[in-house]
């Protein structure tokens, strides 16, 4: 069965600067993987990069068997609509919301393919069964919410599409410890079928435990990974970085 | 001194300016540029409706409708040379000024040479009758126009509210970053949105035609006074936009008939730069109930 994602020698970064270094990276469907490490290590960017929002790129990156990355050097944002419209949903960090718009025309904004905006009505049912509290504030601009309200708007936003991969760039980012956790228990309800979800996270705590699998993630690379089962974190530099391949 | 005639022109001149400056503020918005084009569009639009009427029908719909059409066509004329080429390099905002800019120059030196410096007149699309309403005479061309302005534009604000196309123009102008990451496209919304506007200044075009004429450079005026407008209303709010078009309607009625027609810009810029003075964003930071992210 071809893997949600495999990402193969890819490189990216921001103008001189290069952020993710020669990474390979495969995510089977149905799997739940953390990606964690600290700041400024390349996670965010890495996530950018598969949706083809750096400054500029190369390498391959096959999402359910379509190569949807190219050797890019300028024109950030160019392709990502395609590469939207091929099966990912990215939840950025910081949100990314739409000041003016009401939460429900956010979340018919993530239904883009033409399936999922034939089905939207079932879908915000879904959405608004994950998160309770969005209820109340359908009819609300969004730059009225508190900053877990707009996490919430955010990550349906995402949910709502036709994805076959969610990419969750740091979903507890400046919410309070409570709210971080519940937004995570969320994230972990959500029932992904044959479509695969990558957090990127740096509270280990958060994910440890709770997803099928833990990739670290330093200077730009992967570093090896650790089960859920494995207690111990952050996970011990392997020799050869082919390890969080995992093939 | 007859408040009706004021009152009367200020509303028909806020019509025409507000269909120009929210067709400048939404590409500013949406497609992040200064359509410096629009005045071309504009003028263009009027040659097609000009043509329209002499060779095919004086019916007020072909007029109006060939307007709108050639102006749609214009603005993605301007979409094709100025944004879709350049909209991700870097300093598009100033670049794409620039390409409007020498789009206007080299169009309206074009209309120019192929139609010559004379003036061009429309027919009379409402007829020459006139109303009485509410005790004020109303000449049928100047209901006409505001009338067929209110009604297009608030389709077209309606159509931006419930259709998905106008969510997608919609996200873009509130966060292009944003609106690429949920699948929108944007130069296809860029396409929309050009072609949209264009429509509108075709529009306008026709509609102020009623009044005055329609000359290679007839443009360049109604665009700085939407422009104008669209700063004062605060860039990228249509409502922003109404309530200044009807400030310097108002305006530019008044000063014409209290002062004289020559005082007119000189009036309208002292209120725009006293508004911006007070409110940098506009009439929009006043309204704006959103906070910024």
């Amino acid at each position: 069965m071809t893997p949600v994602l495999h990402v193969r020698g890819l490189s990216a970064g921001w103008g001189p600067m290069r952020v993710v270094h020669d990474l390979d990276l495969t995510v089977r469907a149905g799997e739940r993987v953390g990606l964690v490490g600290l700041n400024g290590h390349g996670k965010s960017s890495l996530f950018l990069a598969i949706a083809g929002l750096t400054t500029w790129q190369r390498g391959s990156i096959e999402l359910n068997g379509i190569e949807v990355g190219r050797n890019r050097s300028q024109g950030p944002g160019r392709y990502t609509h395609l590469v939207v419209r091929k099966g990912l949903a990215l939840i950025p960090q910081g949100d990314e919301i739409f000041n003016g718009l009401t939460v429900e025309e956010h979340l018919d904004s993530g239904a883009f393919t033409p399936r999922a905006w034939r089905d939207r009505g079932p879908r915000k049912k879904k959405i608004l069964a994950i998160f309770p509290p969005l209820e109340k504030l359908m009819r609300v601009p969004v730059g009225r919410l508190s900053g877990g309200e707009r996490r919430m708007v955010s990550i349906g936003r995402g949910l709502m599409s036709d994805a076959s991969l969610f990419l969750v760039d740091e979903p507890s980012l400046g919410l309070a410890p409570k709210i971080g956790k519940s937004v995570m228990d969320a994230l972990m309800a959500v029932e992904l079928g044959s479509s695969a979800m990558v957090i990127a996270e740096q509270n280990v705590g958060l994910v440890e435990g709770r997803v099928d699998r833990i990739i670290g993630m330093h200077s730009g690379k992967l570093k090896g990974e650790a089960s859920v089962l494995s207690p111990s974190l952050p996970p011990t530099p392997l020799p050869s970085p082919s390890l969080g391949v995992s093939l | 001194m007859n408040w009706q005639y004021i009152a009367i022109n200020a509303v028909t001149l806020a019509c025409m300016y507000g269909t120009l400056a929210i067709g400048l503020s939404l590409t500013w918005s949406s497609v992040g540029l200064v359509n410096m084009a629009y005045g071309f569009t504009f003028a263009l639009s009027g040659y097609g409706a000009w043509l329209a009427a002499e060779y095919v029908s004086e019916n007020a719909f072909v007029v109006i409708g060939a307007g709108v059409l050639v102006g749609a066509l214009g603005g993605l004329l301007v979409c094709a040379l100025a944004f879709i080429p350049i909209h991700d390099k870097p300093n598009f905002a100033l670049r794409g000024m620039i390409a409007t800019l020498a789009i206007s120059l080299v169009g309206n030196q074009a209309l120019l040479w192929y139609f010559g410096p004379r003036a061009k007149t429309l027919p009379r699309l409402f007829g020459t009758s006139s109303v009485d309403m509410f005790g004020i005479r109303i000449t049928a061309d100047k209901l006409g126009a505001s009338a067929s302005a209110i009604v297009l534009l608030t389709l077209v604000l309606l159509w931006m509210r419930s259709s998905r196309r106008g969510l997608e123009i919609r996200a873009m102008m509130m966060n292009p970053h944003a609106a690429s990451i949920v699948g929108i496209g944007v130069r296809q919304t860029g396409l929309f949105v050009m072609a949209l506007t264009g429509g509108l200044a075709g529009l306008a075009s026709v509609l102020l035609a009623q009044t005055y004429y329609v000359a290679p450079f007839s443009g360049i005026t109604p665009m700085i006074k939407g422009l104008s407008i669209a700063l004062v209303g605060g860039l990228g709010s249509v409502t922003g936009a109404v309530i200044g078009a009807m400030l310097l309607g108002v305006n530019e009625a008044l000063t014409a008939s209290l002062l004289g027609g020559q005082y007119v810009l000189i009036t309208q810029f002292l209120l725009i730069i006293v508004i911006l003075l007070v409110r940098p964003r506009g009439i929009a930071g006043i309204l704006d109930k959103a906070r910024e992210a």
